[in-house]
């Protein structure tokens, strides 16, 4: 189903992506070959320029994948409306095998150009350039996750099947791949809202004594906490949450709480758990960089203000999801 | 980097901006009318979905149609007796539905026959009449365009010629509310009969049957036995009427993006040029700015701001321009290229949203690409050494 604007545009920005990347990958093979701190050959500065124009590209990128995950998201909800079966991008999504895998390597790209810039401005807070070869090694890392992340989504919006009448006698009784249904079985609620809850005030706690005195340990049992949140905040908003935004008990989706008829409130929630949870693990992730690198400093500098933001950030996100479930519990109804 | 560093330089890449006022309005023009392009495009197919959504809410579940040789022919309405054993059907309502083309007024009129008591709401038929009653033998509910059309002062009658040139007389029983012009606009109601006599169908034909059926969740399944029991027919539901609709307006508005590609690509090609022919004098504002302390950064900085104000001027007035054509000239440039190719189309009023899907759609098909465009560039300027203004 290319001919449609939604299509057009998430190929267009897809391709975007990964040129602007490839022609980071190029530098870096450059770099990686050629680089030489001590001399000051033409080719020495020539590099030196052109680690200006990746670093410059890969943030691009970065930003553009932030954008073409939003999209690839709206365009599903747009795809339902004409797809049989589906009714939100729930529906769409699951029409073929390919639609959560790409949203979830969306997410991942992501992720993970987020934290190649913390390395990219890590790298340049010193004049050494001591990460420089970590740095442009990650990126060749990152180029085929961008590659899946394209051919997956090509392979996604070819396979889908709009649903028409056809000039033939009956009805098409396309079954379609699509379901209405939602994405996990129903879940103890209690249970559920108790371990979110509590893994939020143990991030909470591990955040405070964090930001008064960094442990390397403490960092990276922080870090998998807020991995394993990320997944149980995902699993409560689906199954929980999501339910008493709609205040329909039986409609369960992740995505339609980013619809207008929402207010939009899908982009507060999902814009302060991500963030939230990449300076949670950001913080754990630049603790691997050796001290030899003479970086120790800056690296625990950085660590303070991502603990202190994944703090604020969780503090912003559990209000604004149990926002419409407190309202309920307490004044009851839709509260709105 | 402070805030109030890239406040700074934010105020300088304004100032930038206006030194070079007549390059820069030189791409934004361009820029303003490739976005128009596009989100107009955009807004006439969400605002022609709308439309379509909302007319379609009061048709019924299922349509039943005959048909022969690929095409639509007249259905017996003997055939509702067959569809009497399934169970879940509400009610079977057989309709006349046509269009009666008024040679004089040069009009296309919508003849609705059918008998409102077979309706599932066929008395609140009643509520959309602004005067008069349901219509009885040899009379007719007008929409406010029809009646304009027809009716003569001091008459309440008026005539149809029937397919052999034999006038038909009619007499008006009342209009339909001026709320309901969407659908009632250009619509004359009546019964079956005189719908029957009018295109001189045989006794016992109809156009169609409308099927209405008790629980929602049972129309795919009603669907699939009444073509079974009928394998001679078509059976269209509403939701697939909906979505049919939609993947028209999506292919087409589709279509109509990848062929603005080209213009965007042009602009494009036209933008990176802008953007790479430096002037020396611009070489010489960098090398400048290199020797009073700017570095490679803040440079790339200075394009990228001064690329997303130029993004952003151009955007708000493209978009606001497209606003304009869609809701005050109903998008008179790309109508027919959307809406179809018929001559005549009754007079519909497009009102265009603004949601933030819609409008991120159009900021990717276009700002996304206008500043993958520049950022080379923008390296390219940022990189010129510092003693490059003394040589």
């Amino acid at each position: 189903m290319f001919l449609n604007s939604w299509s057009v545009a998430l190929s267009l920005l897809s391709l975007v992506v990964l040129i602007l990347s490839a022609i980071a990958a190029r530098t870096a093979i450059s770099v990686l070959r050629y680089w030489d701190p001590a001399s000051d050959s033409n080719r020495q500065i020539r590099l030196e320029n052109e680690t200006w124009l990746s670093s410059t590209l890969v943030q691009y990128a970065m930003g553009f994948q932030v954008l073409s995950l939003i999209l690839f998201v709206l365009a599903a909800d747009n795809f339902s409306k004409v797809i049989s079966g589906a009714m939100c991008a729930t529906g769409s999504l699951t029409a073929n095998q390919y639609g959560m895998f790409v949203l979830f390597v969306k997410m991942l790209g992501a992720f993970c150009c987020g934290f190649w810039i913390v390395l990219h401005f890590l790298d340049i807070s010193s004049e050494r350039y001591p990460l420089l070869k970590t740095k442009y090694v990650a990126l060749m890392c990152l180029l085929p996750l961008l590659l899946v992340d394209i051919v997956c989504q090509t392979l996604y919006i070819a396979n889908l099947k709009p649903d028409i009448i056809t000039s033939c006698c009956a009805v098409v009784f396309g079954e379609g791949g699509g379901n209405d249904g939602n994405l996990l079985g129903s879940m103890p609620q209690g249970l559920l809202l108790e371990v979110f809850y509590g893994t939020a005030l143990l991030l909470a706690i591990l955040g405070h004594f964090l930001y008064r005195r960094l442990n390397r340990l403490l960092l990276w049992l922080n870090g998998l906490v807020w991995l394993a949140f990320i997944g149980v905040s995902f699993v409560a908003i689906t199954t929980v949450f999501s339910s008493y935004v709609y205040a329909m008990p039986y409609h369960h989706c992740p995505f339609c709480i980013l619809k207008p008829e929402y207010h939009y409130i899908g982009f507060a929630i999902y814009g302060t758990m991500l963030p939230a949870g990449f300076f949670g693990l950001a913080a754990a992730l630049v603790g691997v960089i050796p001290a030899r690198y003479g970086l120790a400093e800056v690296v625990r500098r950085f660590q303070k203000k991502a603990v202190l933001w994944s703090s604020i950030l969780l503090t912003l996100f559990v209000i604004v999801v149990s926002y419409h479930y407190v309202l309920y519990r307490f004044v009851g109804g839709e509260g709105s | 980097m402070s805030f109030e560093k890239q406040l700074n330089i934010i105020d300088y890449s304004l100032s930038s901006i206006w030194r070079r006022r007549v390059k820069s309005m030189g791409v934004m023009v361009v820029f303003a009318a490739v976005i128009f392009l596009l989100a107009s495009f955009q807004m006439t197919t969400k605002a022609l979905t709308n439309v379509a959504r909302d007319t379609l809410v009061s048709a019924p579940e299922i349509t039943v149609q005959k048909m022969r040789a690929g095409r639509q022919e007249s259905i017996p309405v003997a055939y509702q007796t067959e569809l009497v054993s399934i169970r879940g059907i509400k009610t079977i309502t057989p309709r006349i539905w046509g269009y009666y083309f008024h040679e004089t007024k040069g009009a296309n009129l919508t003849i609705l026959g059918l008998d409102p008591q077979s309706m599932p709401f066929g008395q609140d038929l009643g509520q959309a009449i602004d005067s008069g009653r349901l219509p009885n033998e040899h009379e007719a509910v007008l929409g406010q365009g029809a009646y304009a059309y027809l009716s003569s002062p001091g008459s309440a009658m008026f005539s149809l010629f029937r397919p052999d040139l034999t006038l038909k007389a009619l007499t008006v029983s009342g209009t339909f509310k001026a709320s309901t012009d969407l659908l009632t606009y250009d619509t004359l109601f009546m019964s079956l009969a005189d719908a029957q006599d009018l295109f001189l169908m045989p006794e016992g034909m109809v156009t169609d049957l409308c099927v209405t059926v008790a629980n929602p969740t049972e129309v795919p399944t009603i669907s699939k036995k009444i073509a079974a029991l009928l394998p001679d027919t078509r059976v269209v539901t509403r939701q697939q009427i909906q979505k049919t609709y939609q993947a028209v307006f999506g292919w087409r508005s589709g279509f109509a993006s990848i062929c603005l590609l080209t213009a965007l690509a042009s602009f494009i090609i036209f933008a990176w040029d802008k953007a790479s022919g430096l002037t020396p004098e611009e070489k010489k504002e960098i090398s400048i700015l290199k020797i009073i302390g700017w570095q490679t950064s803040d440079v790339l900085a200075l394009r990228f701001w001064e690329g997303l104000i130029v993004s952003t001027v151009s955007f708000l007035v493209g978009y606001t321009l497209a606003y304009v054509h869609v809701a005050f000239f109903e998008a008179g440039l790309f109508r027919p290229i959307l809406i179809g190719w018929s001559v005549l189309h009754p007079a519909l009023r497009l009102l265009p949203t603004i949601d933030l899907g819609e409008t991120l759609l159009v900021l990717c098909l276009t700002v996304v690409p206008y500043l993958a465009a520049t950022v080379i560039p923008a390296w390219r300027s940022a990189i010129i050494p510092a003693d490059s203004a003394l040589n």
